[in-house]
Parts: structure tokens; C-alpha cells; sequence
């Protein structure tokens, strides 16, 4: 491995980005140090994921947390949210009626009801997490945000300032890749470190699991406009959430280069639409992604949506002395393993973690909690928007078939998030569909450059 | 309830009673094996599902009389394993082996339509009928249902009671044929087989390998279906591999409120958790694959669902639990499916259809 780039090595490295140097106290952030008074938190996106983000939020032991305020585009899910929220936990789910905001405007809002050190749950498509995230900024929030971060180069960029800027601010922001919360892959994460399983040379992952959310998505239906179908829909269109591999493919990624303690630095990848009929998402169903680390080590990614396919949703590493599994079971248990050579059979197990593996999305919750109750630097923007950005150069190496570096990214002058602070409700979207109602497609060396 | 889902659910039983009082209507699958008018000419035949190569060995269960529950002799015995009652059950045939992700898939991923697509064929009169029941539902999971575990001939696990008896429906609305799960008494009936000890096959735990996936054999996963030896009537994996759904609500009391005869009994849910599910899994010590043993659904078995309100077709921490179907020789009415056998509360409502979401 060339030493020769230090400044390089240092962005590229996953770890130590997140302990930062003795951050500067503005004051901000210990509203909640030692246990003063109750956090309180406002929820933009109110779908499953972030519903169960609060639920986790709601259970932190002793967290003293509230949730007062709700902001959704869908009336309906806005619904279900607080209902299913309340009936869990009656007594620290306080969101008055005045506080529950529909709209694109209604993040701003239910900011606007916390003060300053309580927590916004950005749970929305990643596509409006940079608009989110600076409003959250300047109200002086602590945050937690859904993965991926963002979804493109342009994107990114701006996500690695506003992470520069929230740390300036001394706010907590922890973001949704949970595995990194896992205490399983965390010992593993020591003992590669140790050496146990050598230099590692190459990683394999799978998340290949048959029809998976939202990425096939059929003809709208009348009665709903193409922006809103598209939110409701938003794993099938890039613009939104970076489509199947952003969305789906970005933890298993996350998870290999946090073992490998390093981002890849190039991408090159195969994928295509075998079974779409008339479905109108702009996803592949197969795709096929080699990273490369500064090292020359290779990351083989491998993402299928096709169903009655064999399914594997795992990730491996091998070293010069052994080989390990980051994870085999989906996100949790883990059950991380580290094996004598690369035949990895109960004979030649080195190392299991041999006890119950806690919940990790309940201890990513634990963990910004304790953060903000102790005063503790805490801010996971760096490592989830490098996670973002890695993910969403496979997936641009596979739709323009070009070789796709960590630089090609952030040069890239298409902006999928351009105009976004200016949608409404009854709007047009950032995408509009052809006459036909489908919408562009990836289109590999034909459209070398741009995604659509 | 709306009125779609109502008329939905109606139209459903609806086509059932049709199709299966006409014998000859188009939407009955041809297979002559599985024509019966008496218990005397009931046979083994294989179902099928139509535009795949999918098959359901389905063997005959005569209609008796059993003790169901274990004795208060019996070792290891469990308080809710009774008190013992005896138990007439009417004749059925059921899966000789544990529903596997072959035809499970076919169901959740929709691989019967996609079939049709891509080959071109068109959807027959069944196919039309049985697509409310198998488009979105159940919706696309996040993660691989199978964990890592294996699929071809692997019996399809992590479904909650309700996808299991949706399933159910479509399978019968596609083939024109009434299918179930089993009832927990019609279970243990068809687990004992006639025997009357611990096991299907005697008293001695230390012959369970040879029937039997459980945990001393079963290397920490799920096993493909019918390897091992079959109980007396002929059916695989009763005591192992996967436990399987039964119809019932669970009761912890046992079997004490209910009387001391009983007439093809069920228990119907009145609550999502606990419901029952029957028979021992890769798991599992031997105690605990005897044929009298009841487990009880918790909430505990959605904890890795990291969406809220949780899906209603997925416990993603139930790796143990499958299921096995079973054809009443004598379909049910529409008035007897509505108040009996598809009847279960609370309704379940899907969180991803606005017009179905209601609490």
C-alpha cells in the first residue's frame, strides 16, 4: 500500500473521521448534557422506517424523549405514524394537532417547534436530506438522518460541507447505518485490526433477495400526480433515493469498508433490466459492482431483484491469513465469524461472538442519546456520506458503463437534486414521464456521462 | 372495514362457493386424482400451480377419533399439552411435506404472473381471479426471507398467520380447489398418526434423527423438505425441521375450557398474538418435537422489522416457523368460510394501501 498520500489516505480512511479533535462547545449542544430536561424530537418523514426510528428513539433507556411534531407529504402515513406511535408509547408521544404539518414546507415548521438541542429525525427519500439538514443546521438541532445521505456527486459535496459546518456547531448527527452500531462487526472490526485475518485482499457481498421495496415500480394509476407517485414510489427513481443499489446496497458496502478501514477509490460495474414489463422505475434488476481500494484490494459487490433466484444477503472478507463473514443473516445478528484460510466451515472457525447480538438499530439510538446527555463528539456525516457517494459511484459505473472514480463523482455536473427546494404538492416533479407514462432510463455507453 | 376490502373479501368466498359446488366450472384445475365425492375415493394426487412446474404432494387423512394433548404421564410434558380430549375429526388430505420457497415464491414474488409475461400466455379465468390476492400482497420485503439458508426444495419460513392464510386463499383460487391451514386438533391428529406416545414413531428420543431436523442434527439451519423417515401416514418433517401454522388462537390454559367431546374444533384468533403453531424446528431439542407440544406466536418474532406499524406478512425473527396445507374433502360454504375458517381478528389492514390503512 503507497504511503506517499497522506492528505489522500486520511479521506479515505473510514475510521477516526467520526472521533474528531475536542470539538469546539458552542453552547448549543449542552442544552441536554447531564440529563437537563427532556429532548425533544420532530419527525420529517413520517413512513416505516422513520415511524421505527422514533419507536427506537422512544425506547432508549432513560432517554427522557418526546416526540412533538410531525411533517409528512402523505396525510395518510402521517396518519398511521402517530397512531401506531401512540398506541406504543401513550405517554412520551405529545404531538398537538398544530403540530402535525403537510406539505414540502412542513420540515421547516416542525423544526421550528423545537429549540435548540433537541432532535430532528430526517426520515424522508435521501433526496431532500441536504435541504433538511441545512435548515436543522441553522435552528442549531442535533439530527439523525436515514441512510444514504445523498444520492449523487453534487450532492455530496454539499453534504460534506454542511457535516463540516454541524461540527463547527457542536451538534450530534448520527445517521442510519446501523451495522457500524453492531458490537458483533465491531469486535471483528478490532480483530482484523489485529491482524488476525491478514491484509485484506478482497471482499465479496450479496443483497440478492428477489423483489425488494419499492424498485419495480408499475404504471401510475390515475388519480395521483406524477411527483407524489414518485415519492410514494421513491426507490424506483434516482432522484429520490439513488434507486435499488443507494437505497438497498449501501449498508453491505458500508459494512466491508469499515472492516477494510477504507473507501474504495474506483468502481466498475455490469448490470441490466432482464424482467421490467411495464414497470416504469428507472432501476436495473441485476447489477454487478468492483471497487477497488488505494491498495489494489476489490470489493465485489453483487445486487439482484429478480425473483426465484438463488438469495444471498451477506458480506465477506479474505486476507493474506484468513477470511472473515462481516455479515450473513441480512443486517442483524451478524454472525460475524473469522475463519483459518477461505473454506469457512465450523472446522476451521478461529472466532464467533458466541452471545446474543443486541438490536443495532435500537443501539445507534443508544448511542446519539448518550452522546447528547454526556456532551460527547458525535457526528457520523463524513463516514455516511463517503458511504453514500461510494455506493452511488458503483451504481453510476453500472448505468453509464464507464470506470467511475471517487473525483469523476464530484465532478459530476448533474445535479438530480436541482430545483428541489421549490417543489409543492400539486407541482410537477423533478423527473416528468414521457407521453407514454414511462420515464428515462439508464441507457450504458449510449449515455456515457449522465445517468438519464 | 371499507367497503372495498369488504367487497373484496366477499368476492373472494364468493368465487370459492361457486367453483367448488361445479365440479366442472373452468376455474377447477383438471386433476382426476384429486376428484373425490366420498372419504372411500379419496387419494394421493399432486396439486399444481398453473405456468410453473410446482407441485404440492397432497395424501389422505381418514376421518376418527384421537386423544388430543399428551397424557399427564408423558415426560417433559407442558401443563397447556391438556387435559387430554377426545377429538372427531372429518376427513382431509394435507401437504406431505412442509410448504417450500418453490411454491411459496411463486405466491410472494409473483413469479406465476411474471411467467405469463414473459412467455406470453395469457391469464385464464383463474389467474384474473386469484390476482387480487397475489399482487402486493404480501408487499416486497427488505431483506432475503430465506436468510442465507437456502430456497429450492428449503420450506419457506418467517410468514405471519395472516400470510400463510393468504397464501392459502390464492392457492385455492388458482387451482379451484379449498385449501387451509390446518386446524391445531386436525394437526396433531395427522402428526400422531394413530400413535398414542411421545413421538410418532414410540417413546425413544434417541430414534429421532432418523425422523427428525432438529437441533442435534440440524447444523444451526432449516433442511431441504422429506429426507427423513415419514410418520405412519406417510408425511415428512411433523416432528422437525420447520414448526408449522395452525389455524387456532393460542390458549395457555390448554385444552380445560373446551368440552370433553369435540367436533372438528377450532379456535378462533380474536388477537394477533399468541396464535399456534405446531410441531418442533431445526431449533429445537427433542423435548420440545414431541407431537403434543403447542408453541405460542409473540411479538418477539417481528423484532428485527425495523419498520413501524411492522409488516403485516413478515416475522423476521421467526426462522422457525413454516407451514403445511390441508383440503377438507367437504368444501365449506361461503357462510361457513366467512364465520369460520377464514375468519380471524383483528382484520388485517396493509400500511402501504391508503384505502386498506385503519386502526
Amino acid at each position: 500500500m503507497s504511503e506517499t498520500k497522506p492528505s489522500r489516505r486520511q479521506f479515505l480512511r473510514t475510521t477516526g473521521t467520526v472521533a474528531a479533535t475536542a470539538g469546539v462547545l458552542s453552547g448549543v449542544q449542552a442544552v441536554h448534557a447531564a440529563g437537563e430536561g427532556t429532548i425533544r424530537l420532530a419527525i420529517v418523514g413520517c413512513g416505516g422506517r422513520g415511524t421505527g426510528a422514533i419507536s427506537n428513539a422512544l425506547s432508549v433507556p432513560n432517554g427522557d424523549v418526546q416526540l412533538v411534531a410531525m411533517a409528512d407529504v402523505f396525510e395518510h402515513r402521517q396518519k398511521a405514524s402517530y397512531e401506531s406511535l401512540v398506541r406504543r408509547f401513550p405517554k412520551t408521544v405529545k404531538v398537538d394537532k398544530e403540530n402535525m404539518f403537510l406539505g414540502f414546507d412542513g420540515y421547516k415548521k416542525a423544526m421550528d417547534v423545537l429549540r435548540p438541542g433537541d432532535i430532528v429525525v430526517l426520515t424522508t427519500p435521501p433526496a431532500f436530506r441536504w435541504l433538511h439538514f441545512t435548515y436543522a443546521i441553522e435552528k442549531g438541532l442535533n439530527v439523525f438522518m436515514e441512510k444514504p445521505v445523498t444520492v449523487d456527486g453534487p450532492g455530496s459535496k454539499r453534504m460534506f460541507a454542511l457535516g463540516e459546518k454541524s461540527k463547527e456547531k457542536g451538534l450530534k448527527v448520527g445517521v442510519g447505518l446501523m451495522c457500524r452500531h453492531c458490537d458483533a462487526r465491531g469486535e471483528l472490526f478490532q480483530r482484523v485490526r489485529n491482524g488476525e485475518i491478514g491484509d485484506i485482499t478482497m471482499m465479496r457481498a450479496y443483497r440478492m433477495a428477489g423483489p425488494t421495496g419499492y424498485a419495480a415500480v408499475p404504471p401510475k394509476p390515475e388519480g395521483i400526480s406524477d411527483l407524489m407517485y414518485q415519492i410514494k414510489n421513491f426507490h424506483g427513481f434516482l432522484w429520490l433515493s439513488g434507486g435499488a443499489v443507494s437505497d438497498f446496497l449501501i449498508h453491505n458496502i458500508d459494512e466491508c469498508c469499515w472492516i477494510k478501514d477504507a473507501w474504495p477509490i474506483e468502481a466498475k460495474a455490469a448490470g441490466g433490466r432482464h424482467y421490467r414489463g411495464d414497470n416504469i422505475d428507472q432501476n436495473f434488476d441485476n447489477y454487478s459492482i468492483e471497487y477497488t481500494f488505494e491498495d489494489g484490494a476489490k470489493l465485489l459487490m453483487n445486487g439482484r431483484t429478480m425473483p426465484g433466484c438463488h438469495k444471498e444477503f451477506a458480506s465477506y472478507a479474505h486476507g493474506t491469513k484468513g477470511s472473515a463473514v462481516i455479515s450473513q443473516s441480512g443486517h442483524a445478528p451478524s454472525k460475524a465469524r473469522i475463519f483459518k484460510g477461505h473454506v469457512m466451515t465450523k472446522e476451521n472457525l478461529v472466532w464467533d461472538w458466541g452471545k446474543a447480538e443486541p438490536n443495532p438499530y435500537q443501539l445507534e439510538w443508544n448511542h446519539l442519546i448518550h452522546a447528547i446527555r454526556n456532551d460527547e463528539d458525535y457526528n457520523e456525516v463524513q463516514r455516511g456520506t463517503m458511504a453514500s457517494l461510494v455506493t452511488s459511484m458503483g451504481r453510476m459505473a453500472a448505468h453509464t458503463g464507464q470506470t467511475m472514480t471517487i473525483e469523476d463523482m464530484l465532478e459530476c455536473d448533474h445535479d438530480f437534486g436541482d430545483g428541489l427546494a421549490d417543489l409543492t404538492l400539486d407541482g410537477d416533479s423533478l423527473l416528468q414521464p414521457a407521453e407514454n407514462g414511462t420515464y428515462a432510463i439508464p441507457q450504458p455507453g449510449l449515455n456515457p456521462d449522465y445517468e438519464y | 372495514m371499507t367497503m372495498k376490502r369488504t367487497l373484496a373479501v366477499l368476492f373472494t368466498i364468493a368465487v370459492f362457493a361457486d367453483n367448488l359446488s361445479a365440479q366442472n366450472s373452468p376455474t377447477v384445475i383438471e386433476i382426476p386424482a384429486a376428484v373425490a365425492a366420498t372419504e372411500a375415493e379419496m387419494k394421493p394426487y399432486g396439486e399444481i400451480i398453473e405456468h410453473t412446474r410446482v407441485k404440492i404432494e397432497m395424501l389422505p387423512i381418514p376421518s376418527g377419533k384421537y386423544w388430543m394433548g399428551s397424557p399427564t404421564t408423558e415426560k417433559q410434558r407442558r401443563d397447556d399439552e391438556g387435559p387430554q380430549r377426545e377429538v372427531t375429526l372429518k376427513p382431509f388430505w394435507m401437504g406431505k411435506t412442509e410448504i417450500t420457497w418453490n411454491a411459496y415464491d411463486v405466491w410472494m414474488s409473483d413469479i406465476d404472473i411474471q411467467i405469463r409475461k414473459v412467455y406470453g400466455k395469457k391469464a385464464n379465468e383463474r389467474d384474473l381471479l386469484a390476482e387480487p390476492l397475489t399482487i402486493s400482497k404480501p408487499t416486497a420485503p427488505y431483506t432475503d426471507m430465506s436468510f442465507g439458508m437456502g430456497t429450492r426444495s428449503y420450506p419457506a419460513i418467517c410468514m405471519t398467520q395472516h400470510a400463510a392464510r393468504t397464501f392459502c386463499q390464492w392457492l385455492s383460487v388458482k387451482t379451484g380447489r379449498y385449501y387451509r391451514l390446518p386446524t391445531e386438533a386436525e394437526w396433531e391428529y395427522a402428526c400422531r398418526a394413530g400413535t398414542t406416545t411421545a413421538y410418532s414413531f414410540g417413546d425413544d428420543a434417541k430414534k429421532l434423527g432418523e425422523y427428525a431436523w432438529y437441533y442435534n442434527n440440524a447444523g444451526e439451519q432449516y433442511q431441504k423438505v422429506g429426507q427423513k423417515l415419514p410418520n405412519p401416514w406417510g408425511l415428512y418433517d411433523m416432528h422437525g425441521n420447520v414448526s408449522e401454522w395452525v389455524l387456532d388462537q393460542y390458549d395457555k390454559e390448554g385444552y380445560a375450557k373446551l368440552g370433553k367431546q369435540l367436533n372438528n374444533p377450532l379456535s378462533v384468533p380474536t388477537t394477533l398474538f399468541p396464535r399456534t403453531v405446531r410441531g418442533g424446528s431445526w431449533q429445537d431439542d427433542a423435548a420440545q418435537l414431541r407431537s403434543a407440544v403447542r408453541v405460542a406466536s409473540t411479538e418477539d418474532w417481528k423484532e428485527q422489522d425495523p419498520q413501524i406499524p411492522q409488516s403485516i406478512w413478515y416475522h423476521t425473527d421467526a426462522l422457525h416457523v413454516g407451514l403445511r396445507i390441508v383440503r377438507p374433502l367437504k368444501t365449506p360454504s361461503a357462510e361457513e368460510l366467512k364465520n369460520l375458517w377464514n375468519k380471524s381478528e383483528p382484520i388485517q389492514y396493509d400500511k402501504d394501501n391508503p384505502k386498506e390503512f385503519k386502526e
